[in-house]
């Protein structure tokens, strides 16, 4: 039985608004070589300057990582020649990066597990080369985003320790606003170590690159796993070597072998002079970090609100925020979480909307849901005033009212027209008085029908339960 | 001919303002001189046009800067915007920058006037100015002889009185030592004082730009202008900048001043030597008091130098691969025939060797054997150095340990390059302020210089000395003096 021993690289691109080494806009993503200046172009002359917005959002990384922060720590040329490459060197840290000795926990079939981090270091995204025929393109864009490189220790022993991992890093990241870790985008890269053995030494590792999506890093791990268990069954062996995971082939490819002591001339940035994390940094950086994940996770639960359903808010980050608006207000929180996940999310998935980009503001959702909480309306109402809701200043009542709904909560009228359905639908009284407990629930809709949903479900209730027991 | 360009800033400024001058005037001048003596070869480019659009553009313009109207020649490594920069190599002998460099930024906003772009060696690599892929520059005081370098185009062109304010730069002694063989005042500024935002690097850690000029007190007016904090350079200091100028005239009894050992050693010819210690002498005389002293590690300031700077030249010059800008190999046969092709035919022999060496330096275990070591040692002699300035106001010495040498000479010994500039070297380890200020004459009228050098930031009372003997010594400095 083979053992397979996994470390993982992740890049991750941070979410500043200029680029680490100069000041133009960090807008990978946007017209080719628009966002661009003679820094990032490694023209002759050009300095670096160092951004101190990732200097912060790298600690604050570290910090979640639980790292031990290199207080004065310095920048390092690694010395290559590639066409993407614009100064022949990428500046990097090396031998001082910002977090050391780090740990993430992870769960993984009900238990937790520590992952050690090995260290986070700060350092510059390259161009994007696009390839076109016989020619190459480059896009500068990408040039000088700033990263960081997350690089744990081998502690993950199956796909599904190291997709887990993934996913954790992920919502770490997304919750404390580091990165928008959009693996299908390219601002969270995975690249897998791996290796299998049957006795304590390690095998020969293979190093999968840049796997697009925490799925395939499983498939990925697997496959090759599987790959090296074969070529070590027929006595061969594995070669160090990087390779890339073609998903729909569902094969690892190997790209190029490694070899031993890759040279690429390390030494300390003489152009960026030590940076200095002092306390008092730290402790500012420590009190910016928002409410992460896990905690929300444990809030909304201890609030009433399924495991599935606070999953799924924690998935939708806009929708956490919102939904955290309302902790310490009084409204019924599952509620609100449900009308969330139901008809809002669809009706923002379908506008491809932010919530924060509706006119359901605070006030109004407390109104609507405390409304539906004490029946004043029901759902069918809710689902046509919603698209009012996300797209009118007015308040509720108003968009009730111009929809020319009423809701009938005049007992007198409501008890009419119970009457009247009890009187058509003898049957069906006769069926509850016979012992048919759900045949309330027909007669219920008969008067929802009747009053086109505009009757106070409550009152409704109520007038029929005391009728039906008469 | 007219002889305004004789003058120093101060009465260039009077004039422009009296009206009595036109920005043009000295502009067409610098232009007559430099076409007379074209055989200096003191520029790889000239910007006739550009410059003389720009002095009839300021007759339009109210004097505002004392540098108004004032002319000035920029070392080949400084980005000028539209402005060929090529470094003396075939690798960016068509390469026309998109931007200034912040000084150069400076120099337009203060309204003088760029001249053009003087030689060097190529990248700054050599001590001669012999490496320029466009010819040796010629020392003006004897043709046959080397200019120094590698600022040896704007030494040149200041001593012959072409443009007679210049900038160099000085990562190993590159102002200093051609400074001294061309008879001119020259000054590497504190590391940091001025941006290097701009200076096509060789080793960052050590490059630094300076003025050069025939006059002490011109020397430190362009000092004034060219200091300052820049925004685009790191390692540029905070430090308020100070008036250079304070200080010249100022007597110098009282002024402790310190002689390492290793400066007046049997390294130095007797000439120098016996030269040196006239000035000390007259120094004596009028009040100061001098020491013999010992600096840590100064004798190994030339291997530190090749260690620090080449490895750094080896990345710094990484990014001239064919595919942004500069030459590039036409039709190449893949990736790596852009690079070896385009690299091997760019750059010259010296830059090759260097790059070589700076590559093999860093690489794997050798960038902790040699590189980090080569830091530490380093620092060891700033310490020495910081440690000597708690006791001397300033420490003196040679330049160079000869006189300019012939054309020529030394080309097939890669390492005579680095010996002569053993005794200035150790200032850019340092991080300290170094000058040149001519003290006299050898044997064959071929100039000598005094290093000056002081404690960080400090460059004011290095000027203050500077003047004292530029006063007492009253050379004449005009090369051409007897051929008039």
């Amino acid at each position: 039985m083979y053992t397979k021993t996994i470390g993982i690289e992740i890049h991750v691109e941070l979410k500043t608004n200029t680029k680490i080494y100069s000041n133009s806009i960090n807008g990978y993503g946007k017209t080719a070589n628009s966002n661009v200046n003679v820094v990032d172009l490694g023209y002759p002359g050009t300095l670096p300057t160092l951004n101190d917005a990732v200097i912060r959002t790298a600690l604050k990384a570290a910090i979640i990582l639980n790292c031990d922060i290199n207080k004065r720590m310095h920048f390092d040329r690694k010395n290559y020649f590639y066409p993407d490459l614009p100064k022949g060197y990428q500046i990097t840290q090396a031998e001082t990066p910002i977090g050391v000795n780090g740990y993430v926990d992870i769960d993984v079939n009900g238990e937790t597990k520590r992952i050690r981090i090995h260290d986070i270091h700060i350092e510059e995204d390259t161009c994007k080369s696009i390839h076109y025929k016989h020619h190459s393109f480059l896009d500068f864009n990408r040039a000088g985003v700033p990263l960081v490189e997350i690089v744990t220790e081998a502690d993950m022993h199956s796909a599904e320790e190291a997709m887990a991992y993934v996913e954790k890093l992920r919502e770490l990241f997304l919750y404390a606003d580091i990165s928008d870790c959009k693996i299908e985008e390219g601002s969270m890269r995975c690249d897998v170590n791996i290796s299998i053995s049957k006795t304590d030494e390690l095998g020969v590792r293979a190093e999968i690159k840049n796997i697009g999506s925490i799925s395939s890093v499983g498939k990925a791990i697997n496959r090759e796993a599987a790959r090296q268990e074969e070529l070590l069954e027929n006595g061969k062996e594995v070669t160090f070597a990087t390779y890339r995971y073609d998903e729909k082939k569902d094969e690892t490819i190997m790209m190029r072998v490694k070899e031993a002591g890759n040279d690429y001339r390390y030494f300390p940035e003489p152009d960026i002079p030590f940076v200095e994390l002092d306390d008092e940094i730290i402790k500012e950086v420590t009190e910016s970090i928002p409410m992460l994940a896990s905690e929300r996770r444990k809030i909304y639960v201890q609030r009433g609100i399924s495991e599935l359903n606070a999953n799924k808010i924690i998935q939708n980050r806009d929708i956490s925020d919102y939904l955290n608006n309302f902790l310490d207000t009084d409204i019924n929180l599952v509620q609100a979480s449900n009308l969330l996940l139901g008809d809002i999310s669809a009706y923002l998935n379908k506008e491809e909307k932010s919530i924060f980009n509706t006119k359901l503001d605070t006030n109004k959702f407390i109104d609507v849901v405390n409304k539906l909480d004490k029946g004043e309306i029901n759902s069918k109402v809710f689902k046509d005033i919603l698209v009012d809701l996300m797209e009118k200043e007015d308040s509720v009542d108003e968009i009730i009212s111009s929809k020319g709904i009423k809701i009938i909560s005049d007992p007198e009228e409501l008890k009419k027209i119970v009457l009247t359905i009890l009187e058509n639908n003898q049957n069906s009284v006769n069926d509850y008085k016979n012992g048919n407990e759900r045949a309330i629930k027909f007669l219920m809709g008969q008067i929802m029908k009747e009053t086109k949903g505009s009757a106070n479900p409550e009152l409704v209730n109520k007038l029929l339960e005391e009728e039906l027991k008469k | 001919m007219s002889k305004y360009l004789d003058l120093g800033i101060k009465e260039l400024h009077n004039k422009l303002v009296n009206k009595e001058i036109k920005p043009k005037d000295l502009v067409l001048e610098a232009f007559e001189r430099i076409e007379a003596n074209q055989d200096l070869n003191a520029f790889i480019t000239l910007d006739k046009e550009g410059a003389i659009k720009r002095a009839e553009e300021l007759e339009n313009v109210e004097s505002d800067s004392l540098y108004y109207g004032i002319p000035i020649a920029i070392k080949d490594n400084i980005v000028t915007k539209g402005l060929r920069t090529t470094c003396a190599s075939h690798i960016l002998d068509n390469f026309y920058p998109i931007y200034d460099a912040t000084i150069i930024e400076t120099i337009k906003n203060n309204n003088m006037i760029i001249i053009g772009k003087t030689n060097m060696d190529e990248f700054a690599m050599g001590s001669t100015s012999q490496t320029s892929y466009f010819g040796a520059p010629k020392n003006p005081w004897n043709k046959t002889k080397v200019s120094g370098g590698s600022s040896g185009g704007s030494a040149v062109c200041v001593s012959a009185g072409l443009v007679p304010f210049a900038l160099g730069s000085d990562t190993g002694g590159s102002i200093r030592q051609p400074s001294s063989y061309c008879g001119i005042v020259g000054m590497k500024p504190t590391y940091g004082r001025v941006s290097r935002y701009g200076l096509i690097a060789f080793g960052s850690s050590l490059d630094q730009i300076g003025p050069m000029t025939k006059t002490v007190y011109d020397n430190a007016l362009l000092l004034n202008l060219i200091s300052g904090h820049d925004d685009k350079d790191l390692t540029s200091s905070r430090k308020p900048v100070d008036d250079y100028t304070r200080l010249i005239g100022k007597p110098i009894d009282g002024l402790k001043i310190g002689v390492p050992k290793f400066f007046m050693s049997e390294i130095v010819s007797d000439e120098v030597k016996s030269k040196v210690e006239e000035i000390i002498k007259l120094l004596e005389d009028n009040g100061a008091q001098i020491e013999y002293i010992d600096i840590d590690y100064i004798e190994n300031a030339v291997t530190l130098y090749q260690i620090i700077a080449m490895g750094e030249a080896s990345s710094n010059l990484a990014r001239f691969d064919g595919i942004k800008y500069g030459f590039s190999k036409k039709d190449p046969e893949g990736i790596d025939d852009l690079y070896e092709s385009t690299r091997g035919e760019g750059f010259g022999e010296e830059v090759k060797r260097r790059i070589m060496v700076g590559s093999y330096l860093l690489s794997g275990d050798n960038a902790k054997i040699y590189y980090n070591k080569a830091l530490q040692i380093r620092n060891g002699i700033r310490e020495s150095f910081l440690k000597a300035f708690e006791k001397y106001d300033l420490i003196i010495g040679p330049n160079a340990t000869t006189t300019a040498y012939n054309l020529g000479e030394g080309l097939d010994d890669p390492l005579k390059t680095f010996l002569d500039d053993i005794l200035v070297i150790p200032v850019n380890m340092a991080g300290l302020p170094g000058m040149n200020v001519p003290i006299g004459f050898g044997k064959d009228k071929l100039p000598i210089g005094l290093q000056i050098i002081g404690d960080e930031f400090e460059e004011a009372k290095m000027y203050q000395l500077a003047s004292f003997i530029e006063e007492k010594l009253n050379l004449d400095l005009d090369p051409f003096k007897e051929v008039k």
